[in-house]
């Protein structure tokens, strides 16, 4: 039996790997240990997370996005040919930008965004998982004390990322309809920059790659670079899948959202979709003295109208909105989108006493 | 059902009970709506008898009820009472200080299908909230308890009554009640009856604080639609008419007290010449119909004037019958709260006199004191209209 994820061979006497053998042997690492094939990664592609568990994933990850440019200008630092660093600090333009607004950075703060963080909150890193920061802060390390072969070899992961990206926006795009093709406008650009960045990255490591113990530590870096990112996803899987301990001062739902997505955990507006229900502490009762329909709530009454008993005895915390409409049609053989307009009216009304919520 | 509706055909049935199951409470805020002789615990109904009262209730119409006191959570069976409340399909309400054991009994009155919680708050700032309480530590007590309650899924409001000790708190409250995750809270300024009548010079706001605190409230109201409704009760002594007292003198409300003595309001026993009755002697039904403390001020023969050719008359009711026996020493004149009553200006000026003094020090509630005699005197007025 083959270990899951063996590191490379140590053995000095093994011989020199053609250049076509070492991008071979390269790409097997990433065949076995690319975090594509973590299980946070298969929940997250196949729509099984959450939205919280989404929103965790990318708070997380800025962290590392956020650290790329800082990780390639220790890079850059190292270089002593100008060609190379011509060549290198493309990277930094490409996640910084070359004006606010702009850069892989931002289109990452976009994505949280999308998902329902505040800017601030993010940028702060407070939230983030320690593993998180302690795998990225090892990468940068990693760069800055191990040869210039060994930093450049560790970006190799680019040769696996058009793969993981193409399945991540499609999945993503398919099973969350909090997500939307802009939410996710930071991989249209990796996709044709990851392939240019690795391409010239592979060819450096290939020519000067040129011992056997040379091409050892070419490999040992991609493992570990693949582990720097392995380890992320699991701390996201020990936190927020399970067992789901989450450290005491990492994020926890509902914090860092913008407003209006803060108050969406039962309130705000209800649309067509949404499904109403009264929560607990509101109850739809009929009252045998007055021989009406109630419905009761904190320190107060509401007597209803048969319009409203229709309305609120569907309203089961199953049917949306337009399913209700749909049904009361069918009774009173009326357009369910003219009956959708007044259901929409009563339940928002109700909802902004807080006595219905979504 | 039938066979106990009131003998009275134009009679509506109430829809709130209150419950004051107890009057013993941690707290002894100076604003204390229990009268100024508290029950004691030996007189207080047993479980049988509660649950007796809130069938009877259940029948003759009651939806919802407050289960009060005191502390109603210092009472040994309130799970018990609270199941008989759910069993009956009466909306149970727990109007509770937080302190002492409730926090205990929480999860177990959640189990029992307690609908809602009603928590005071007496200030933000813990020192000031501890001070107008009465009790150390009660602010951290009232936070967890607060958490649990949102935790359990419980709808929490959040009752502060406002009064000179911590007005200058209401957008704190505000705050609080959103950072606690409560749907309501209720800003409700002193109503000076029972132990706020006798507190009236430590506890009256001038005019100008009770103005911006009503702008607080109407900004907030704005800003937080949707998330957390404010209800806001003024202060009688600055409005132009007076409140319909509990919704009009034994209209929708009855209020047991902790040794079964039944009122049309928490204050009616100030009211010296009403002759209540007691769960003990009649049914609840009887009683609504019948009692002449009930019959005494309901509907509106019983008016002079102004109220009785005012056109506001089945509005507010008059106002408030033991607000009008204390200020104006006649249970049955205008509440001179009200504008209309020849003794407003007065009122007005009193408010103005007692808010720009330096406020005494709190009389606390406590059982078996004698503070009526501290209690301040009916206004007179300087000449006949």
């Amino acid at each position: 039996m083959t270990a899951p994820f063996p590191t490379p061979k140590t053995d000095e006497s093994q011989r020199l790997l053609s250049p076509e053998e070492l991008e071979a042997a390269l790409r097997d690492i990433g065949a076995r240990r690319y975090h594509n094939l973590h299980p946070f990664h298969r929940l997250l592609h196949d729509g099984k997370l959450n939205k919280d568990q989404v929103r965790a994933w990318a708070l997380n990850r800025y962290y590392y996005q956020a650290m790329i440019p800082v990780k390639d200008a220790a890079v850059l630092a190292r270089m002593e040919d100008a060609s190379l660093r011509r060549v290198w600090r493309q990277r930094i333009v490409d996640h910084d930008g070359d004006a606010p607004g702009d850069g892989g950075i931002e289109r990452w703060l976009k994505l949280a965004e999308g998902v329902g963080f505040r800017r601030d909150y993010v940028e702060s890193t407070q939230g983030i998982l320690s593993a998180t920061r302690f795998s990225v802060d090892a990468y940068v390390h990693f760069v800055k004390e191990r040869s210039l072969l060994e930093a450049i070899a560790s970006s190799l992961t680019e040769m696996f990322s058009p793969t993981i990206i193409s399945e991540r926006v499609a999945g993503m795009l398919k099973n969350y309809d909090f997500i939307t093709k802009d939410t996710l406008a930071y991989f249209d650009k990796r996709l044709t920059q990851a392939p240019r960045d690795a391409e010239f990255a592979i060819d450096y490591v290939k020519q000067h790659a040129t011992t056997p113990e040379l091409q050892r530590q070419a490999m040992a870096a991609l493992t570990f670079k693949c582990n720097v990112l392995w380890t992320q996803l699991d701390a996201l899987y020990f936190s927020y899948v399970a067992p789901g301990m989450t450290p005491p001062d990492a994020w926890t739902p509902g914090t860092g959202l913008v407003p209006e997505v803060a108050q969406a955990a039962g309130t705000g507006t209800i649309r067509s979709g949404d499904v109403p229900r009264l929560p607990r502490g509101v109850r739809l009762r009929h009252d045998e003295v007055r021989g009406q329909h109630v419905l009761l709530a904190p320190e107060r009454t509401f007597d209803l109208d048969a319009n409203a008993v229709a309305v609120l005895s569907l309203v089961d915390g199953q049917r949306s909105v337009r399913d209700i409409a749909v049904k009361l049609a069918e009774t009173f053989t009326a357009d369910p989108d003219v009956i959708e307009v007044d259901v929409l009216a009563m339940l928002n009304d109700l909802a902004t006493k807080r006595v219905l919520e979504r | 059902m039938n066979a106990i509706t009131p003998n009275t055909p134009s009679l509506p049935a109430p829809v709130g009970l209150l419950a004051e199951l107890t009057h013993r409470c941690p707290l002894r805020c100076p604003y204390c709506s229990n009268p100024l002789e508290l029950d004691r615990r030996s007189g207080e109904l047993d479980t049988a008898t509660w649950q007796r009262v809130l069938t009877e209730a259940a029948g003759l119409g009651v939806l919802h009820v407050h289960l009060s006191g005191g502390e109603p959570t210092a009472r040994s069976d309130i799970v018990e009472i609270t199941q008989t409340c759910a069993k009956l399909g009466l909306y149970s309400n727990l109007i509770t200080s937080g302190v002492g054991g409730a926090l205990a009994k929480l999860d177990a009155l959640y189990d029992a299908g307690l609908d809602h919680v009603q928590l005071s708050v007496q200030g933000v700032d813990a020192a000031n909230a501890e001070k107008i309480g009465g009790l150390k530590n009660a602010q951290p007590q009232k936070f967890a308890f607060a958490e649990r309650v949102t935790q359990l899924g419980l709808p929490l409001t959040l009752n502060s009554v406002i009064h000179r000790g911590n007005i200058h708190e209401v957008e704190g409250f505000i705050d609080l009640a959103v950072k606690l995750g409560a749907k309501r809270l209720e800003v409700a300024h002193t109503q000076y009856y029972g132990w706020a009548y006798v507190n009236r010079a430590a506890l009256m706001p001038d005019k100008a604080q009770v103005d911006q605190s009503i702008r607080i409230v109407e900004a907030a109201r704005e800003r937080l639609k949707g998330q957390l409704v404010i209800d806001l009760v003024v202060p009688d002594y600055y409005a132009k008419y007076p409140k319909a007292c509990a919704g009009g003198w034994g209209r929708k409300l009855m209020n047991v007290t902790p040794a079964g003595k039944v009122l049309p309001c928490h204050a009616a026993e100030t009211i010296k010449h009403l002759e209540f009755w007691y769960v003990s002697d009649h049914s609840l039904a009887d009683i609504w119909a019948n009692s002449p403390a009930f019959t005494a001020y309901r509907g509106t023969d019983w008016m002079k004037e102004p109220c009785r050719s005012c056109d506001r008359r089945e509005k507010d009711w008059g106002g408030c019958r033991c607000q009008a026996l204390a200020l104006a020493g006649d249970a049955a004149a205008t509440d001179p709260a009200c504008s209309l009553s020849p003794l407003h200006s007065k009122v007005r000026e009193l408010a103005k006199e007692e808010a720009a003094e330096t406020p005494p020090d709190y009389v606390y509630r406590t059982i078996g004191s004698n503070v009526d005699r501290v209690a301040p005197p009916p206004l007179k007025e300087d000449a006949p209209l």
